[in-house]
């Protein structure tokens, strides 16, 4: 298991990536053009106005009190309020009831890319240079090839509108309503927000089947992506793996292929495989702006797009730092398998 | 009897410490004198003022700051990771997280060197 001083070091990380990425917002949303003032006032405010928000939001400061007001408000976890996009209301609440949608998507599509790319990778490296080899990379080239913007429109109009088998955007049905909470042995206890996991906790298995058949396609466009990376790494490494000499010993002691490709060789392959997993969460993450914006979901990329398109400085810096934050702690958890899996890395 | 720190490694701490200082440091000089011939220049060349000069040399020297900073972090959390994938998807390109590392912390310094160059030049001409 990962030592605690693993752990610890993985942990203190957080602290240089998220004020790398607090500071790298700061800075873009500084130097590109607008001014949040004349955004908060609205377009037909006069400059006096305009003059006075700017005071009112400390904008008039010199730009290093500013950053440092900024720096500390989002240490003490201060996102600030919507200007534009939902006005007054926190971005923290915002936030809240997005990102469960956006992790449950990102989730869905990451197990797709995993349960398709590491099956097809075994099968690509055992049977290499066969048809099967050359469609499954022909396959995974295609997968990294192709944008999601282009793929998410492309596999609506076929399967949504063409063939009519899944809805076209949405996470669930409108006729479905899901109560607020849900009962544990006579406890009501709040909804999760994963549209899956509470149909089932709430025993509604009909809402459950819509919001799979809304999910489908989302997490298989991103799903897709991720398992043509995951396959094609499991191939090169299995392929790797399996010109070991420990590998060659078990041939000879007459081992069958099967028990040798998977109990000794698919272990060590599946080591830098699941590193690759965590950064292709991050992908997934970026996918997820794109794939909710293409299919209509709520989550947090979606309302990271609206923010951009409206100015709404406070909610783009708060939708930011969550998706620095998620990938940072899907990456610490990824380490700690890793260091699991590979125990000469907490040396 | 040596009683000079030492690092897990067995190398002298202070060697250590000066090589990094030195690498951050250097950076964070040229930023800084960058910072304030920019600033003078653009206040000399340019109609606007010192408020809109100084946000828009501060911002660009915290944009160097966080790219290296976030850049210098990601290469030591995910570094091992992205070596694996150019090792097995045969992109032949050299990255390594060492260099990655002391690029960015150069890039970093240099963006932190021009912000308080940009601070210090703002504030000397401010009053």
């Amino acid at each position: 298991m990962a030592s605690k001083w693993f752990v610890v070091k993985r942990l203190l990380l957080l602290v240089p990536v998220l004020l790398g990425v607090a500071t790298l917002v700061f800075a873009v949303l500084h130097i590109s053009p607008g001014d949040p003032a004349r955004v908060m006032a609205g377009q037909r405010a006069s400059q006096e106005q305009v003059e006075m928000v700017r005071q009112e939001i400390g904008l008039s400061d010199p730009i290093w009190v500013q950053y440092g007001r900024f720096l500390a408000d989002t240490a003490q976890l201060k996102l600030g309020e919507s200007y534009v996009l939902r006005p007054n209301q926190s971005v923290a609440s915002i936030l809240k009831n997005s990102i469960p949608t956006t992790i449950e998507l990102a989730v869905y599509g990451q197990l797709i890319g995993i349960l398709l790319g590491l099956p097809l990778g075994v099968i690509s490296a055992i049977k290499q240079d066969s048809i099967t080899d050359h469609i499954t990379r022909i396959g995974a080239l295609t997968g990294i090839s192709v944008p999601i913007f282009w793929s998410g429109p492309i596999v609506i109009i076929l399967f949504s509108v063409t063939l009519g088998i899944f809805p076209t955007n949405g996470r669930i049905a409108q006729q479905y309503f899901l109560s607020d909470t849900w009962l544990f042995f006579g406890h009501e206890l709040p909804r999760t927000g994963l549209i899956t996991l509470d149909t089932l906790l709430l025993a509604r298995y009909d809402a459950f089947v819509s919001a799979v058949r809304h999910l489908v396609l989302p997490a298989s466009v991103i799903g897709f992506y991720s398992m043509a990376l995951i396959s094609r790494m499991m191939r090169s490494s299995m392929l790797e793996v399996v010109r070991q000499d420990y590998i060659r010993t078990a041939r000879a002691k007459g081992q069958g292929e099967r028990i040798t490709f998977l109990k000794h060789g698919l272990k060590n392959a599946f080591i830098p495989v699941i590193t690759v997993i965590g950064i292709q969460f991050g992908t997934l993450l970026g996918g997820a702006v794109l794939t909710e914006t293409v299919f209509g979901i709520e989550g947090i990329g979606m309302i990271l797009v609206d923010a951009i398109d409206v100015g709404d400085y406070p909610v783009v810096q708060g939708t930011v730092l969550v998706f620095a934050l998620l990938f940072t702690l899907v990456n610490l958890g990824v380490d700690i398998t890793y260091s699991y899996l590979d125990p000469r890395i907490q040396q | 009897m040596d009683r000079t720190p030492r690092l897990r490694s067995n190398g002298p701490l202070w060697s250590w410490i000066r090589d990094r200082v030195r690498l951050v440091g250097s950076a964070a000089l040229g930023g800084g004198v960058l910072a304030v011939l920019g600033v003078v220049v653009l206040l000399l060349v340019t109609p606007s003022g010192l408020a809109v000069v100084s946000t828009q040399a501060f911002s660009l020297g915290a944009l160097c700051f966080g790219f290296g900073l976030l850049g210098w972090s990601g290469s030591v959390l995910a570094g091992s990771s992205v070596e694996n994938a150019q090792r097995y998807l045969d992109t032949g390109t050299n990255w390594s997280e060492d260099d990655s590392r002391r690029a960015m912390a150069r890039i970093g310094g240099f963006g932190f060197g021009g912000m308080v160059g940009v601070i210090a030049v703002s504030s000397i001409l401010w009053v």
